[in-house]
């Protein structure tokens, strides 16, 4: 409840700022060759090769610089995956190569860490474009998705097909489509950016259990006899933006809460202060750890917008 | 004497044409201005230019031709921020309006009233292509008809709109959000 009207305070605060980054789509990336594969459990694996997309195709980069431009005019610059591949690849091998100048030990990372240090944001500008010859005419059919990573719904197009030229050339025709799609992709994402201001951030939250625990989510507390997946369910109820959220999926060992919309600030000694998944699921496991609970947890995120609480230890 | 006399009549007569052809000017303008707050007037897309430049062709009406071609500036403006840009046959995709409160102008009716004011603001986003000249296929004659009935003319335009540069006027004067307000 205090977080909700926490929401309701923020006027003056500023929101966590979403990422976002362009990604070439996985159907461009096939149609135009730029792909790895490899063998999964047995399965042979068709994946998207990035890098090579970016070192062979000037036409992409044409696309992406124009877009990165045009963003940024809107005050939105990107995130360029072009620089977060090789940051991350630098950054991987300075990292494997350093110690600890006293007891010479090398830089922690658990398997996790490693998984999740990719390139990451938290919209996806999905892009795909195709060519259209009809004799000595061509055309652009565009397509420009904004997908939010952590619900995975579509939350901005724009999308169409050019008119038909005879004599322009394939960067030219390029162009033209990103100036014509832009604005219409931009009023999409502001709808979505507007319905967040209004209603809170989208987010999910999942709560699991660590196999060693002796409890679970059917565990009866209270004088009632309320199953702790309940009472999780009921604080979510209490403390989202209008009590909307959905739970997507309960058993004993896990549930999982899509659509929890979180406000977007909370206060802190007095001053405003934007909010994300992380700061929302410490609230629900600092109530957790509390009497008559006692459940001793842990959080892991995933960007602005998704965030674990495993029951049991740390 | 009587040369006298006719200089004052003629004199008389030059002032009262002069004073009728200027209120007859104010008074097509202050309908051409009703015109536009009416959304009467009608957009065409003509192309996409670089940095956020449209091309726009706007069809004005009014009794008055000069009045009509310098109201096309006004209302590619009026269109850009109300109306949105539709979709043209020349590959030209449709542009949604700037503003996305169908209340904006009348919520923000004093800043409104200064923009689009003679010699206000709108008129640094907007040029005439082509010094206003008005192809043969572009000039109607609508109305008209009945005994004394004035002639109106709807006479089509194109004009080059500055959006982005629009945009981020509308922004910075806090009428319009920007993608990242509130960020």
């Amino acid at each position: 409840m205090i977080l909700a009207l926490g929401f309701a305070f923020g006027a003056n605060a500023q929101a966590k700022k979403p990422t976002i980054m362009i990604v070439p789509s996985d159907n461009w990336c096939v149609n135009n060759g730029y792909t790895m594969e490899f063998e999964n459990q047995g399965m042979t694996e068709v994946v998207p090769d990035y890098t090579a997309a970016f070192q062979q195709n000037s036409d992409l980069l044409l696309v992406i610089s124009k877009l990165n431009g045009l963003m940024a005019d809107r005050g939105f610059p990107l995130k360029n995956l072009e620089s977060e591949i090789k940051s991350i690849n630098s950054t991987s091998a300075l990292d494997a190569m350093r110690s600890s100048k006293s007891s010479g030990a090398e830089v922690a990372e658990s398997p996790v860490d490693a998984l999740l240090n990719q390139a990451k944001a938290d919209i996806i500008m999905q892009l795909t474009w195709t060519v259209n010859t009809t004799g000595p005419k061509k055309s652009i059919t565009f397509n420009l998705q904004g997908l939010d990573a952590y619900s995975n719904k579509q939350i901005a197009t724009a999308a169409g097909t050019g008119a038909p030229s005879f004599s322009a050339e394939l960067p030219v025709l390029l162009e033209e489509a990103v100036l014509s799609y832009i604005d219409p992709f931009a009023n999409t994402l502001q709808n979505h950016f507007d319905d967040m201001f209004e209603n809170g951030r989208e987010v999910s939250i999942r709560v699991m259990r660590w196999g060693d625990w002796e409890n679970d989510l059917e565990t009866e507390y209270g004088s009632d006899y309320t199953e702790l997946g309940f009472i999780i369910e009921d604080w979510m109820a209490d403390n989202s933006v209008k009590g909307r959220f959905t739970t997507k999926d309960a058993t004993e060992n896990m549930l999982i809460f899509e659509q929890v919309r979180i406000p977007l600030y909370f206060e802190r000694n007095g001053r405003q202060r934007a909010m994300d998944t992380r700061r929302f699921a410490s609230e629900l496991s600092r109530f957790l750890r509390q009497e008559p609970y006692n459940i001793v947890n842990k959080i892991t995120t995933r960007g602005l917008g998704e965030a674990t609480i495993f029951l049991g230890s740390k | 004497m009587r040369t006298n006399n006719l200089k004052t009549v003629l004199i008389l007569l030059v002032m009262v044409l002069s004073a009728t052809n200027s209120f007859a000017q104010k008074r097509a303008k202050k309908l051409a201005d009703e015109d536009t707050k009416n959304w009467r007037y009608e957009i065409e897309c003509e192309g996409v230019g670089s940095n956020g430049v449209y091309l726009i062709k706007i069809f004005s009406y009014s009794f008055n031709k000069d009045v009509a071609i310098e109201q096309a500036k006004k209302n590619a403006i009026h269109g850009v921020i109300f109306k949105g840009i539709p979709e043209g046959d020349r590959g030209c995709v449709s542009q949604p309006a700037l503003a996305r409160n169908s209340n904006l102008e009348q919520e923000k009716a004093d800043y409104f009233e200064a923009f689009f004011a003679e010699g206000g603001k709108y008129q640094k986003f907007v040029n005439l292509t082509t010094d206003g000249a008005v192809k043969a296929g572009d000039r109607y004659e609508v109305g008209g008809s009945g005994l004394f009935r004035r002639k109106e003319y709807k006479i089509g335009i194109v004009v080059s709109v500055n959006k982005a540069l629009l945009r981020k006027e509308l922004e910075d004067a806090g009428i319009v959000r920007g993608l990242s307000s509130g960020f």
